[in-house]
């Protein structure tokens, strides 16, 4: 009978917000109960929004009509803040039965509202032998516990997954559902499971709990959504769902002992009983990702596309300009790391933006996820950026699948003028760089001569090392003996000559000696200038008779005698002759001359 | 006579084919390399190695084929041994200094004197081969010099050759001892390399004793004694221990 209230209250007000919702549009939709039993009455109620020119009821061949179709029709107006809504509402109530257990549908009916015709899904309806305790249209004489103990049969929690078994990083659905046979006034201590190993997300949260019909185990009941979680593994094994719990307020009407008057009714005094509920813990069955990732795995699981753009082709220097990476498709796309993109590093790139656009539903997450890499080229030229790559686990295929985008090409022109990094006082010169290390590598290999040695490979203490100082000490030795050899010989050879030619000068004079000390002067002359003679033809190799100052000339010169000395014999010849016919008076001095002869024929004889 | 001729020729193909020439080897290695096929290019200096050939060169090639194999501990011993062979080449100090950086232990090493952290570096800014044939050089300057003192023309030349004369000797002593100490250097075997990932070090030969610390591939250790398969090592900031024999291997 409650339940019946709280119905009716949620038929209302779900009526009123869809006509608030669609004050302006038709509609035509059909609501029925999806189990019944198999001795209960039901309702099929068809509600259009709008006023219906014509109503083309379905076919009901497998139901007994008990009733209907009744129409009710429903206006209501809503001023809000001076606006004004109006709807109108008409409904076709029918009342069945069914006639044999089984799963039925009741095929769509149409309406025309205001000249569209609008038709209804089919609905299925699933007739179960079952008691009909909670029956969707009447009376509430239905059996009720009324002594205070509810067993767990008649309220329970229930805990299910969509999938028991995934591979890691593969989302799955979570539904904690409330099943109830008897009313429930309210709920206390409510602990809802945490997910230990997993990425949790509620994606349907109700804000008010709304009962439809389910069959378990051939029994009815109101069955509710009380949270739906989307879940992604984050842990291979064994994963555990913590049991849930809640207390449950459970109406039970109070028994007044056997009277029960008319106006029991009226004034029912109801009872409270807390009812401790609890979903068991489930287990879902985590298996790890085959081996064999690619490098550029980063944990996406599900179906994906990529693509890869740049916001601009064409830019110039110190502009920026954003690459716009997108990954779309369904998985756990919300745990989808940022690819990594190596850009040149003439390019200052700033934190990667990302922007979700995204819907959660039972295969997870489903939408596009947006990756924007801001940049900023530094310098002119034509740059390849790219390709992104992006791997993922293909579930369907279940195998890894990599998306490779193409290359895109930015071309970056010269910094315009007047940008914001170039000063006006300045317009020349350059921002210098120093050289950065970008990565580090040893030197390359030697590639060219190999100098394979065997064996002993030192110069020092080798045979050739020691041969080469014994050669240097030897040669030194050598060396040394032959110079002084040389210089003792040079200086006695010279000795020795001009020992020999000054004696060989001397004997050639003596005669002129003797006669320059008897201080005959004539015939000192004489002697002398016989004697240079008598030396030249000895040592030219002349006869006397030949001797003539030419002839002397040019065979001292043949002798490669200097020039000094050649003038000084021909002068001292001269002098001789002179001396010989020469008057008395400038006779030249005896003395002078005899040194001079003897110093000539002392150089001429070294 | 056919018959003869085909079998002779075909034995000098066979035989040709056989032993490839360490040069050979080396070409291929290095385009191996080139191509980034570092396991071919480690194959084949390796296996110069192996026929007794050795040089400066190729201990630094194998070095670099070990870092592109991700073998620091590896590549660290052959920096080293070619550094031994050849102090003064840059290409194998940066290589060793790139490759220690990737090696777990840091060691505070005590610093030497300054003055004989000089001498170290003159004498490894040239290598021992240098230095001999610097010290022949100046041998035969030294001689030329002697010479030139003993006979020289002038008196000026005399004096100016005996200064010469002096700065030559002092220029053979070290060159000398450069060249020796660097040769010794290498044959003497009494540095290793930690080769095993993770290697303890006892405070007595055998398993038994105290575990005193934990080295990782690629350190650097002087030995100085040995018992059976135990070797005593001190690290280059003073501290001693026995390691495994097998657990190192020597410079």
């Amino acid at each position: 009978m409650t339940i019946n209230c709280i119905k009716k209250f949620l038929l209302l007000s779900g009526a009123l917000l869809v006509s608030i919702a669609l004050s302006a549009q038709a509609s035509f939709t059909v609501d029925v109960p999806r189990v019944v039993g198999l001795d209960e009455n039901f309702r099929l109620v068809f509600t259009a929004g709008g006023e219906p020119s014509s109503f083309n009821p379905p076919q009901l061949k497998d139901f007994d009509v008990l009733a209907g179709p009744t129409t009710s029709t429903m206006t209501s107006t809503q001023i809000i803040n001076g606006k004004r809504t109006d709807s109108y509402q008409v409904s076709y109530t029918y009342i069945l039965q069914p006639r044999n257990i089984g799963t039925f549908s009741i095929s769509s009916a149409s309406a025309v509202i205001g000249g569209k015709t609008y038709h209804t899904n089919p609905v299925s309806v699933e007739v179960v032998k079952g008691e009909a305790n909670n029956s969707g249209n009447s009376s509430g004489t239905s059996s009720q516990k009324s002594n205070g103990t509810i067993s767990s049969d008649d309220i329970f929690m229930k805990m299910s997954v969509s999938k028991g078994r995934v591979v890691k990083g593969e989302s799955l659905l979570a539904t904690l559902k409330l099943y109830t046979k008897v009313p429930i006034g309210g709920f206390e201590n409510v602990k809802f499971p945490t997910f230990n190993g997993f990425w949790s997300q509620e994606i349907d949260t109700p804000s008010n709990i709304e009962f439809t019909r389910e069959t378990v185990n051939g029994k009815i009941y109101n069955a509710a959504v009380l949270r739906r979680y989307m879940l992604i593994p984050q842990q291979t094994g064994n994963l555990v769902i913590d049991p849930s719990e809640m207390t449950c307020l459970v109406q039970v009407r109070a028994s007044s002992g056997g009277s029960r008057s008319m106006f029991d009714d009226f004034f029912d005094s109801y009872q409270t009983i807390k009812k401790r509920v609890t979903a068991s813990s489930i287990n879902v069955n985590v298996s790890p990702l085959p081996s064999g990732a690619p490098p550029t795995f980063s944990g996406g699981v599900g179906d994906f596309q990529l693509s890869a753009q740049l916001t601009k082709d064409t830019i110039n220097a110190n502009e920026a300009v954003s690459l716009k990476v997108s990954i779309s498709g369904s998985g756990n796309l919300n745990l989808v790391e940022t690819p990594k993109i190596t850009f040149p590093s003439d390019f200052e790139v700033y934190d990667t933006k990302i922007s979700d656009n995204t819907s959660k539903s039972g295969k997870g997450t489903s939408g596009t996820k947006e990756f924007e890499y801001p940049l900023i080229p530094r310098g002119a030229g034509v740059f390849e950026l790219g390709p992104v790559v992006f791997s993922y686990y293909d579930i369907g295929a279940k195998k890894y699948k990599t998306l490779t985008s193409e290359k895109l090409t930015l071309r970056v022109g010269q910094a315009a003028e007047g940008s914001a990094n170039s000063s006006a006082s300045l317009p020349m010169g350059v921002n210098k760089q120093s050289v950065k290390s970008i990565g580090n590598d040893v030197r390359y290999i030697r590639s060219g001569i190999s100098g394979l040695v065997r064996g002993n490979h030192f110069f020092f203490g080798s045979v050739t090392f020691f041969a080469l100082i014994v050669l240097i000490i030897a040669s030194f030795f050598l060396m040394d003996k032959f110079f002084s050899k040389r210089i003792e010989r040079n200086m006695d050879i010279a000795g020795v000559k001009n020992r020999r030619a000054n004696k060989v000068a001397r004997a050639k004079l003596r005669n002129a000696e003797s006669l320059m000390k008897q201080n005959l002067y004539s015939a000192f002359f004489e002697e002398l200038h016989r004697a240079i003679l008598g030396y030249c033809s000895d040592k030219l190799n002349l006869s006397l008779a030949d001797l003539s100052r030419e002839k002397i000339a040019s065979s001292l010169e043949e002798k490669s005698v200097s020039k000094e000395h050649t003038e000084e014999l021909l002068a001292l010849i001269e002098v001789c002759e002179y001396a010989r016919y020469a008057p008395d008076q400038d006779k030249p001095e005896m003395g002078q001359n005899y040194q001079r002869a003897i110093k000539l024929i002392s150089d001429l004889e070294v | 006579m056919k018959r003869i001729l085909l079998i002779i020729t075909t034995a000098l193909i066979y035989l040709t084919a056989q032993a490839q020439s360490p040069k050979e080897i080396w070409t291929e290695a290095n385009n191996s390399y080139t191509q980034a096929r570092y396991q071919e290019a480690l194959d084949g200096f390796l296996k110069i190695e192996k026929s007794g050939y050795v040089s400066s060169a190729l201990l630094y090639n194998i070095g670099n084929s070990y870092f592109k194999m991700k073998e620091i501990g590896k590549s660290i011993l052959y920096y080293e041994r070619a550094l031994k062979l050849d102090p003064s080449d840059k290409d194998v100090i940066n290589n060793l200094q790139l490759a220690r950086e990737f090696s777990l232990d840091k060691i505070e090493e005590i610093p030497d004197f300054i003055l004989k952290t000089w001498v170290k570096d003159i004498n490894y800014s040239l290598s021992s081969d240098a230095w001999a044939y610097l010290s022949i050089i100046s041998m035969a300057l030294l001689a030329l010099l002697l010479l030139m003192f003993r006979y020289g023309p002038t008196p000026k030349a005399r004096k100016g050759s005996f200064f010469g004369a002096m700065a030559s000797i002092l220029l053979i002593l070290f060159s000398v001892y450069f060249s020796w100490s660097q040769k010794h250097g290498y044959y003497k075997k009494d540095t290793a390399i930690v080769m095993k990932p993770v290697s303890t070090v006892k405070s007595s030969p055998d398993n038994s004793g105290n575990t005193l610390f934990i080295l990782h591939e690629g350190t650097k250790v002087s030995l100085i004694e040995e018992i059976g398969q135990w070797k005593r090592v001190e690290l280059t900031d003073g501290r001693q221990g026995w390691i495994y024999s097998l657990d190192i291997e020597i410079i």
